[in-house]
């Protein structure tokens, strides 16, 4: 963690201030008018340089230079009028009726449109008629006040005058970047059992990308692949084809046995020393079939001090699910069938289940940890869970199902600090905003028809005024809230960039990590979605009105997206986003809706893509051509696929299997709407730049 | 987690109906332990739960052991018509109570902690309670290990009024009578008669069966994650920092914040001695002692409290989901600037101080849960631990460790310069204070606590709340009274010793409060009271708060008489102020 040097006291203060409340260089400076409240902490007396027995050692005594006491008696005044100075009256958007006493905020419903109380503009940036230190609409001590630099100043020349024998590094300035955890300690080894076809690669994957998300180093080692890609080598080499179909499963061909003992010895032995060298948790992927086979496994990982073991056993008595995995397997072009008929494969993999079944045996050793599910997540069985982080994967497989669903992730409906490029707040949807709140029912009704849907907002206003025209359930959860952009809350980039441009910069050098003073980083974003990912792996359709840090967050756990790719995914406004689970990976479809909206997205700097000016090609013979996204949505998140193999159909593209919605039938609402006086079609396009 | 709450159409808070959790296993299974548990989680998640336990309204109605029809209890051969009458009269009443509960009182989740040995009757209960729309869930607890029950039966079942005046001995193998012959009869839960969580000897392994819904999960996991490993917990608050009353200014510690770590850390490592050598002096076991964990929040103040403690070597984690209550736009608002700016907030506010979320801000609903994965890590970690934090997390993690309604949470005092200890024992834990700093930061001149920020003060949420007598300020005040009592009882072997030294004098695990919590399950039974008194005479006291069934929202007497109590330790007052040597 760097401490940029502060700046001299006076520079750079804002043209917003009022003079009376900036602090002034003296040491004599007036206290402040207003008395201390006695609800805030005494003042603050400078420790007596004879405080603590110092007992530094030599390195950090050179950082230590005598502080001047008149410095420091300036320092602790101005720290002591900086207390004092009264927080600035914020914009409360409080619902004007509060049901109950419980609290809670549910949405306002505005009859009409276009009408919300606000105009752009007008929300921040008034001046401060009362002598108010910081500007309404920022938080006290936000980055726009003068207060910030002032604090930082006077800290560090507090710090300086500090006896003590160590310091902890010293922040100073809007955020910084935090480093990763240490999640050294956690080393674990999941062994999957189960007989083929029963779901033990998409356990195994899914929960990859669980812990991946979570920031675990984690690796998946898959028997059948490596004995696979040996036997694509061996035939590069110009030896004959390996015979890979059921005999060579069968339990009395000896050869064919040692072979394969072989090849899960070698599995194991690549994950052990993964894991020793900077894995978390390696998944061996592979039948593990017998109590002997897990007793050597058992036996190998003891050898190892650090690491701990956990068998993971997917059970499977229902023949409708097995049916539908040994179809998958056959028809997805698994390399062991090449060159067979879809017929035939089936059946060979039926007979190399049998092979297998007749020598299972389920995990019933009690004193190995393990973890056994039957008929994915109808019945869990945990035996000795051994820590935090093997007692979450547990309760992670618990919540998993198989029932087929869609989750839908839409943001809020453009809000007038989307309009003003402000960041964080909590203000109204924009005329736009309320206009893709209007539409969304329709959308939503085209694509699930009358099925179940429950849907989930922020506590904020933009996100439940989007959903105040959704007739179905709705929950609001803190969880889902913006992310908490602590001092800088209320600003735009630009603001950010002119006050705190070293700052400004650090944040891009790796912006998933950078915690905003007071606020929150993206890392403690994925902490705090964490219970939520819980819950929707549990739930069945869901539509998420939230934010654009917080959909990123969903949407990387979804399609497995590393940390660094996170915080610069492409969520446009006025775009629903459908994700469907599926064995492997996850379905994706987007329909960008033709409101005109502002782009919030600030692609990273370092690549400095110029901002295409093509609009996307959002689909031919498009009716509301006239107000198409700004972002080109499509054409980035297409960009950011590109590695994974996930089929996704876009809104309006030809072929697509796009379920769902057509564009004629949200613009004929929307002309509806026009036609009843709703909407004024004047306002269509006013925000296109 | 949570779906967010906040009270449904039906009034319950979380969406997810109306819960019977039937206990099933022979006696002393560690049911009545998971049960309170079980119960004080999910009273902290702001569930309305309740424990009904067919033994203690039994006992309640029937009295002690001599009124029992000596058939009561046989299982071979048949019982009488009168006695089978009586069996089901008491059965039908506390049923009727638990749905009373549901309907009347608008509980939500009902624990009913009783054997439920057979299938027949189980179904029956199963029948009778889907058919009013109430999801049951047999949760069977299970133990293969003797040294377990037999440990379960000295600790527990002893003290129970069926065996007053028993000779210890003689009780425990008229107790395991009891269990052999039910072990005859005893049918487990199989998968056909519905969901349920099988626990084996207290976690070891659990078993779970068509569980669906959000708070059954979550009861899933927090079984998942309990242990009864002997370990203590410890909570400071951070030192004072420079501009207190912000919450976006995230400042560093102030000089005297910087003293306050380093009493802190001296504290805690002489208060970790104390216990090691009273362990000693006690002639317990000296296992390897547990190494001292460090949680602290993500805040600046907070991490440079424990600053000591990670330049010294200590294993210290950063957790952002630990940072104090969001004051929203009521960041840097003293009180009256509050009431001023925001009078129909405040007025909200004041009505209800758990569940108001000012705007943008955090309610101390919301903050519950945002720090359940905290929980769960605090319950399954074995280390020792100490969390450095804030007054209002600190608070929470209290609430859900002690047992408090969360309408409490709100006006528990916290006083910076106090080390709070928390030994979890069987029914519930034994909560300290320290004190170990009055300097800067303490409290105003007045003596009243300061707090960081406003939404983390207890002004104006003390008002509405009855004297709940949870004031862990005054129990630093106690410390010296603590130290003595500490020296005479601390754990329940020896509780045992005293035991067999007065002769057969009834043994209640029980009792006083400076706390206002009980802790015996049976504490709320007619006719104890007395015998309390002279517990207290002979100086059997354990400082124990737990998860009483009686934590309840309406114990007058438990309230009047911690009142008491305070009055006591406030003479002590002055002589506390010096206390650890540091």
């Amino acid at each position: 963690m760097s401490m940029p040097p502060p700046p001299a006291p006076n520079k750079g203060k804002s043209p917003l201030l009022t003079a009376t409340k900036s602090p002034t260089g003296s040491a004599s400076s007036k206290s402040p008018t207003s008395s201390p409240s006695t609800a805030r902490s005494p003042r603050i007396k400078p420790l007596p340089m004879t405080g603590i027995p110092a007992t530094s050692s030599a390195n950090d005594d050179k950082n230590r230079l005598p502080v001047d006491p008149e410095v420091l008696a300036n320092a602790v005044s101005k720290l002591d009028m900086i207390r004092s100075a009264p927080a600035p009256m914020s914009q409360v958007n409080s619902p004007a009726v509060t049901p109950g006493a419980s609290g809670a905020s549910s949405p306002k419903f505005f009859g009409a449109t276009g009408n919300g109380p606000s105009i752009p503009g007008t929300l921040e940036r008034l001046p401060s008629t009362d002598g108010k230190a910081s500007v309404p609409g920022t938080p006290h001590f936000g980055a726009q006040s003068e207060l910030l630099r002032t604090l930082d100043e006077s800290t560090r020349i507090l710090r300086q005058n500090s006896k003590a024998p160590s310091r902890a590094p010293s922040v100073s300035g809007i955020g910084t970047v935090v480093e990763k955890p240490d999640y050294s300690e956690a080393k674990i080894v999941v062994a999957m059992v189960g007989l083929p076809a029963r779901g033990k690669s998409y356990l195994s994957n899914k929960l990859m990308r669980y812990l991946r998300w979570l920031e675990y180093n984690v690796d998946v080692f898959n028997v059948g692949q490596l004995r696979r890609s040996k036997a694509r080598s061996a035939l590069k080499e110009g030896k004959e084809k390996v015979d890979h179909s059921a005999t060579y499963f069968s339990h009395s061909n000896a050869q064919a046995t040692q072979i394969r003992e072989q090849l899960a010895n070698e599995t194991l032995e690549s994950l052990i020393s993964w894991l020793k060298k900077n894995g978390n948790v390696g998944i061996m992927d592979a039948t593990n079939s017998t109590r002997e086979r897990r007793e050597w496994i058992r036996h190998r990982v003891a050898q190892e001090p650090d690491l701990q073991l956990m068998f993971l056993e997917s059970f499977c008595d229902d023949p409708v699910v097995i049916a539908a995995n040994v179809a998958l397997k056959a028809s997805s072009g698994d390399p062991d069938y090449a060159g067979m008929t879809r017929e035939d494969a089936e059946r060979d993999f039926r007979k190399r289940i049998e092979q297998y079944e007749s020598v299972y045996q389920t995990i019933t050793e009690p004193d190995i940890s393990y973890c056994r599910i039957l008929n994915v997540g109808q019945r869990v069985t945990i035996n000795r869970i051994q820590s935090y982080l093997q007692s979450r994967v547990a309760f992670y497989l618990m919540n998993l199902h198989l029932k087929p669903r869609s989750i839908y992730l839409s943001r809020h409906g453009e809000s007038m600090y989307n309009v003003s490029g402000a960041i964080g707040g909590d203000s109204d949807l924009s005329p736009q905003g309320w206009k893709y709140a209007e539409a969304l029912p329709a959308l939503i009704r085209d694509n699930i028809g009358d099925g179940p849907l429950e849907v989930w907002t922020s506590t904020l206003q933009r996100t439940q005024q989007t959903g105040s025209f959704l007739p179905f359930e709705k929950k609001t959860w803190k969880s889902l809230d913006e992310l908490d952009a602590g001092v800088c809350d209320g600003m735009t980039y630009e603001e950010i960039e002119e006050k705190y441009p070293e700052d400004y910069e650090s944040r891009d050098e790796d912006k998933f990590n950078y915690r905003y003073r007071g606020g929150e980083s993206y890392r403690d974003v994925v902490v705090r979605l964490e219970p939520v990912i819980m819950e929707l792996e549990r739930q069945e359709n869901i539509l998420i009105i939230a934010h654009q840090a917080i959909l990123r967050c969903l949407y990387a756990y979804f399609h497995g997206k590393s940390q660094e790719e996170l915080p610069y995914i492409k969520i446009p406004l006025h775009t629903l986003i459908k994700i469907s689970p599926r064995a492997y990976g996850c379905h994706e479809e987007r329909y960008p809706l033709p409101i005109a909206a502002v782009d919030t997205h600030r692609p990273k700097p370092k690549t400095k893509k110029p901002t295409p000016s093509v609009p996307p090609p959002v689909g031919e013979g498009e009716p509301g051509s006239e107000s198409e996204p700004k972002g080109d949505a499509a054409t980035e998140a297409h960009e950011n696929h590109q590695n994974n193999q996930i089929a996704r159909d876009y809104f309006g593209d030809k072929g697509g299997k796009g379920v769902g919605v057509k564009p004629e039938s949200v613009s004929r609402i929307l002309e509806e709407k026009v036609k009843q006086g709703d909407i004024r079609p004047s306002a269509i396009g006013d925000h296109n730049e | 987690m949570a779906a967010p709450l906040y009270i449904t159409d039906s009034g319950r808070l979380f969406h997810a109906g109306l819960i019977l959790i039937v206990t099933v296993g022979l006696p002393a299974r560690g049911k009545t332990h998971i049960s309170r548990a079980l119960e004080r989680y999910l009273r902290w998640l702001g569930v309305k739960t309740r424990v009904y336990s067919l033994g203690d309204y039994r006992r309640k109605v029937l009295g002690g052991a001599k009124n029992v029809p000596p058939d009561y209890f046989a299982t071979k051969s048949p019982r009488s018509e009168a006695t089978n009458a009586l069996r089901r009269r008491i059965k039908n009443e506390i049923e009727d109570q638990i749905m009373d509960f549901y309907t009347v009182q608008g509980g939500q989740v009902v624990i009913y902690d009783a054997n439920n040995g057979n299938v027949k009757a189980r179904k029956e209960c199963y029948q009778k309670f889907e058919s009013k729309g109430v999801h049951v869930i047999f949760l069977e607890s299970i133990c293969d290990q003797e040294e377990i029950i037999t440990a379960n039966i000295r600790s527990v079942k002893l003290s129970s009024p069926d065996y007053a005046d028993w000779d210890a001995d003689r009780a425990v193998a008229d107790y395991w009578s009891r269990i052999r012959d039910q072990e005859q009869v005893y049918d487990t839960v199989t998968a056909d008669e519905g969901p349920f969580i099988k626990v084996m000897n207290v976690g070891e392994r659990i078993e779970v069966n068509k569980i669906e819904g959000y708070l059954q999960t979550r009861c899933c996991f927090f079984l998942m994650n309990i242990h009864t490993k002997p370990r203590t917990i410890y909570f400071a608050r951070s030192g004072q920092s420079l501009i207190e009353h912000s919450y976006k200014a995230d400042s560093d510690l102030s000089p005297a914040g910087w003293e306050y770590a380093e009493r802190m850390k001296a504290a805690v490592v002489s208060r970790r001695k104390a216990v090691r050598e009273e362990k000693k002096a006690n002639g317990e076991p000296m296992n390897a002692e547990n190494p001292l964990l460090i949680w602290t929040s993500a805040r600046r103040r907070a991490y440079h409290t424990a600053w000591p403690f990670v330049h010294s070597g200590y294993k210290v984690v950063q957790k952002a989901i630990m940072s104090e209550i969001n004051p929203g736009v009521w960041d840097g608002l003293s009180t009256g600037e509050a009431m001023d700016l925001y009078p129909d907030e405040w007025d909200r506010f004041l009505s209800d101080p758990y569940a108001h979320r000012a705007p943008r801000a955090e309610s101390y609903h919301d903050l519950s849960v945002r720090l359940e994965p905290a929980i769960f890590e605090l319950e399954r970690c074995q280390d020792d631990l100490l969390i450095i934090g804030h007054a209002s997390v600190i608070r929470c993690l209290l609430a859900y460790l002690v047992g408090l309604p969360p309408n409490e949470v709100p006006a528990v005092e916290i006083a910076r310069g106090d080390l709070v200890e928390v030994t979890p024992a069987s029914y519930g834990v034994i909560s300290r204070a320290f004190h170990f700093w009055s300097g800067e930061g303490r409290g105003d001149e007045s003596g009243l606590n300061l707090y960081e920020n406003f939404a983390e003060s207890t002004s104006g949420k003390g008002s509405v709340l009855p004297d709940s007598g949870v004031n862990f300020t005054a129990d630093a005040l106690n410390m010296e009274k603590e130290a003595k009592e500490e020296e005479e009882i601390d754990k329940e072997q020896k509780a045992e010793y005293i035991a067999k030294s007065l002769k057969g004098k009834i043994l209640n695990r029980l009792v006083s409060s400076g706390d206002g919590t009980r802790s015996a399950p049976h504490s709320h039974l007619p006719g104890l009271e007395e015998d309390k008194d002279k517990e207290m005479e002979s100086q059997l006291e354990e400082r124990t708060t737990g998860s009483d069934a009686d934590v309840d929202y309406n114990s007058d007497e438990v309230l009047s008489e911690s009142g008491a109590e305070g009055k006591q330790s406030g003479s002590l007052r002055g002589r506390a102020m010096s206390i650890l040597e540091i």
